[in-house]
């Protein structure tokens, strides 16, 4: 399923193809900027497989953040790791 | 089923990736995108209760969000037995789809067609704020019905796009439908949602399936008629090669999505019926389709921003305080295509069984028919273009669906076996 989870932009560099990097937790990982020129560094996005795919308002940023804590609490091994018995 | 979803593997850049079997004497045998990097919820939602479930979903799942809000609905009020919207409901609900559709398009078009892409954008925004969604997770749809008639001013400043996005959306189809269209040989069936005369209707109660031909071979199932019509060949899988039951296994394969509703039946506004024959008459093509679904759909909303309903009247039905041990079925026709929801509940409520089935999923086997085209008869950048077209084609639900020719992350893995064997 299309699974996308919440995370906050830290530098982008522009061109055809921006990129740049995302905060997830205490990791920076390079992201794609290509689909959402809007965005702006502090902004969060809707990061999936590399790419941003949508600029998220705060509300939308903590009701996904919920929801991934939804699943933590069913008893999973790590903040962000998800699992099911 | 799953058993663990890590965020890193959500997030982190990873290729498309393709696995190519070929025999011994180098003939494809098969070709296939894989799809473990989008696997399935389902199973972490049994036991939640069921009225949870379109909320939670749609903030994981969150590409489209407004798909799986409204998919989650109707399977909640499946449960029930509410099958019929109050007017109001209907056409709210209606207006988010819509606008829904057109948002998803959009992102396709970010790079090819920038200007157009941010008028289409902005109304297909408008359109969702006027449902009473103005941010990324839609609030439009309480079970039973809708938390308010659309706000007339904002209903009117969407209507004041109209013309613009008219515009912008032709000119993206006059555009796609002169550009070139990748071989498709797909034998299996095209399944949309259709009105009650069997015309597309995103938002159609009724699934209407064709053959190649054009054959009818479902004409216009209800929602709740489900477990009868399609079975996974491998439940609860990534891939799940869900299959038409009435034609089994071996021929039920079928695609959904652009293709397969402007095949369906006929579209019901005039610009986009016009191009909708054209298409028909043409070559067809996937990046055509969708861009005179996006006409059909800003067409659609035109005309829902002028009925009464959108803005006045009763906003649902009551809703039970308890549910029934039932099983509920919800669906809706997207922007990728055919979004199913199916909830099977026990007595107090909860979730004995969720199933989710999505338009990638459902499209899995057509994108592999798409994917062998590619590469027989071909190899090295002439093989990587065709891969590369098939992907756009099929469209699953991952950002290098979306990347402009040339670029896209892509790995093909060659895989031999000896067919000799077989058997052994």
């Amino acid at each position: 399923m299309c699974l996308a989870f919440p995370v906050q932009i830290t530098d982008i560099t522009a061109g055809p193809m921006p990129m740049g990097h995302v905060a997830h937790g205490d990791t920076i990982v390079s992201c794609c900027f290509a689909y959402v020129p809007e965005a702006q560094v502090g902004d969060y996005v809707l990061m999936q497989s590399g790419f941003a795919v949508e600029v998220l308002d705060p509300d939308a940023v903590a009701q996904s953040f919920d929801a991934f804590a939804d699943l933590v609490d069913q008893g999973l091994s790590s903040p962000f790791t998800l699992s099911c018995s | 089923m799953i058993q663990h979803i890590d965020v890193h593997q959500i997030i982190d850049a990873a290729p498309a990736r393709v696995v190519v079997t070929r025999d011994t004497t180098g003939a494809v045998q098969e070709a296939s995108f894989d799809l473990s990097g989008l696997p399935r919820v389902d199973a972490l939602l049994t036991g939640r209760p069921v009225v949870e479930v379109p909320g939670l979903v749609e903030r994981l799942c969150s590409i489209c969000p407004a798909a799986h809000h409204l998919a989650g609905m109707r399977a909640l009020e499946s449960l029930v037995g509410h099958s019929q919207m109050t007017p109001t409901a209907e056409a709210v609900r209606r207006l988010l789809h819509l606008g829904s559709v057109i948002s998803i398009h959009v992102v396709g078009l970010i790079m090819t067609h920038p200007a157009e892409a941010l008028v289409l954008r902005r109304f297909a925004k408008a359109a969702m704020a006027a449902a009473g969604s103005p941010g990324h997770f839609p609030v439009t749809g309480v079970p039973g019905g809708v938390a308010a008639p659309a706000d007339p001013a904002q209903r009117d400043l969407c209507a004041q796009m109209v013309a613009d996005a008219l515009e912008a959306a032709r000119r993206v189809a006059a555009a796609c439908m002169s550009a070139p269209v990748p071989e498709d040989h797909f034998t299996g069936a095209d399944v949309a949602l259709v009105d009650d005369q069997g015309n597309l209707d995103l938002f159609g109660q009724l699934l209407r399936a064709v053959s190649a031909d054009g054959t009818p071979l479902i004409p216009g199932a209800r929602a709740e008629q489900w477990d009868e019509l399609v079975v996974e060949a491998v439940p609860g899988a990534p891939a799940p090669k869900p299959y038409l039951k009435a034609l089994g296994a071996s021929s039920g394969a079928y695609r959904v999505g652009p293709v397969a509703q402007l095949r369906i039946g006929p579209v019901t506004t005039p610009v986009a019926q016009d191009l909708q024959t054209v298409w028909l008459a043409g070559a067809g093509g996937a990046s055509s389709a969708r861009a005179i679904v996006m006409v059909h759909a800003v067409e659609a909303i035109a005309a829902l921003l002028e009925a009464p309903e959108l803005v006045d009247g009763q906003t649902g039905h009551p809703w039970p305080e308890s549910l029934p041990e039932a099983v509920g079925v919800g669906w809706v026709d997207g922007a990728r295509g055919l979004l199913v929801h199916r909830y099977a509940t026990t007595d107090d409520g909860r979730v004995r069984v969720a199933t989710i089935l999505t338009p990638t999923a459902q499209n899995e086997p057509w994108l592999a028919d798409l994917l062998r085209t590619a590469v027989e008869d071909s190899s090295g950048d002439t093989m990587r273009a065709g891969v590369e077209d098939a992907i756009r084609e099929a469209d699953p639900c991952l950002p290098c669906s979306s990347a402009p020719a040339g670029t896209m992350d892509l790995e093909v893995d060659t895989v031999s076996i000896d067919t000799s064997l077989k058997g052994l």
